[in-house]
């Protein structure tokens, strides 16, 4: 792969996480407004809460894009039907 | 038989699961295992080690806020952790609902044959809804998590080993997804679905899987 097809792919993926993160936080906007979400020793969060998290890109915030991105993966390939 | 049970209470994570707890207390005693219950300010590292090695107890149960090498009690003082005192979780049969702690801690025993750690190996995530803080078990939001949690408890009671505790409780996050899945298009619902979903694939059980009590 050269130099070029690595920029392309970076490019990509950026464009994905920033899709992922959007799906995130559209989802996270039209939960029930007393939802609470208890992520272990991180603590426990309002859907808007969360959805700072996402925008920051901070830990917590990576950590949801990353269940719903591995979410996605699962139904791409049927473990999930 | 007997069982130690650590259940913090200090904030509403723990709070939750330890509420939730209560549910196999009276299929322990119907069996008639003795309970250790060590709730709230008694989870403490000074507490669970003399109990362990007091009662030497079959089945020690583990609720608190966890790490990759550890897990905590009360005010998440550290209880269990690798490469310190995890030899007091030896020749018994571990269930840690806590984040992360198989990650590590569990993995120490992966070649222990007498030993079996059931826990998970990322975080343990579970919704709820705020109106029920003061009133865990009504509340339907966290139901089906605690549910399939408790599922290793019951399984493990009733006779099975580790692994087919481990491998229940995995029928059950997932019976319980597909039935938030396809039950509606309550975006409640999907997001639920998919924290079971996340829950269920990070359970573990590492050590001996044919282990029972």
């Amino acid at each position: 792969m050269g130099i070029s097809d690595d920029k392309k792919n970076d490019g990509n993926n950026i464009n994905i996480d920033e899709e992922i993160r959007e799906l995130v936080m559209a989802r996270l906007k039209i939960l029930d407004r007393n939802t609470i979400i208890s992520i272990g020793s991180d603590g426990k969060f309002s859907p808007d809460e969360l959805i700072t998290h996402v925008e920051k890109g901070d830990d917590i915030g990576e950590k949801i894009s990353e269940i719903q991105m591995e979410w996605l993966r699962a139904f791409k390939e049927g473990i999930i039907k | 038989m007997k069982l130690i049970v650590t259940r913090p209470e200090h904030d509403i994570t723990t709070r939750f699961i330890s509420r939730w707890s209560e549910l196999y207390f009276d299929m322990a005693r119907k069996k008639s295992i003795e309970i250790c219950d060590l709730k709230g300010n008694k989870a403490t590292k000074k507490e669970l080690i003399g109990r362990l090695k007091k009662l030497n107890p079959e089945l020690v149960i583990l609720n608190g806020h966890g790490g990759d090498d550890c897990i905590a009690g009360h005010e998440n003082e550290v209880l269990i952790r690798s490469g310190e005192n995890e030899n007091v979780l030896k020749s018994r049969v571990t269930y840690a609902i806590s984040c992360n702690s198989a990650k590590v801690l569990g993995n120490k025993f992966k070649d222990c044959d007498k030993t079996a750690y059931i826990g998970y190996s990322d975080k343990f995530i579970f919704t709820l809804n705020f109106n029920n803080s003061t009133r865990p078990l009504k509340d339907e939001r966290a139901k089906p998590f605690m549910e399939s949690s408790n599922h290793v408890i019951e399984s493990l009671l009733k006779g099975h080993t580790a692994k087919e505790a481990s491998d229940r409780s995995k029928s059950t996050f997932k019976k319980n997804f597909i039935k938030l899945l396809s039950s509606n298009s309550d975006p409640d619902a999907i997001q639920d679905a998919q924290f079971l979903w996340w829950d269920m694939r990070h359970q573990v059980c590492i050590g001996n899987g044919d282990k029972k009590l």
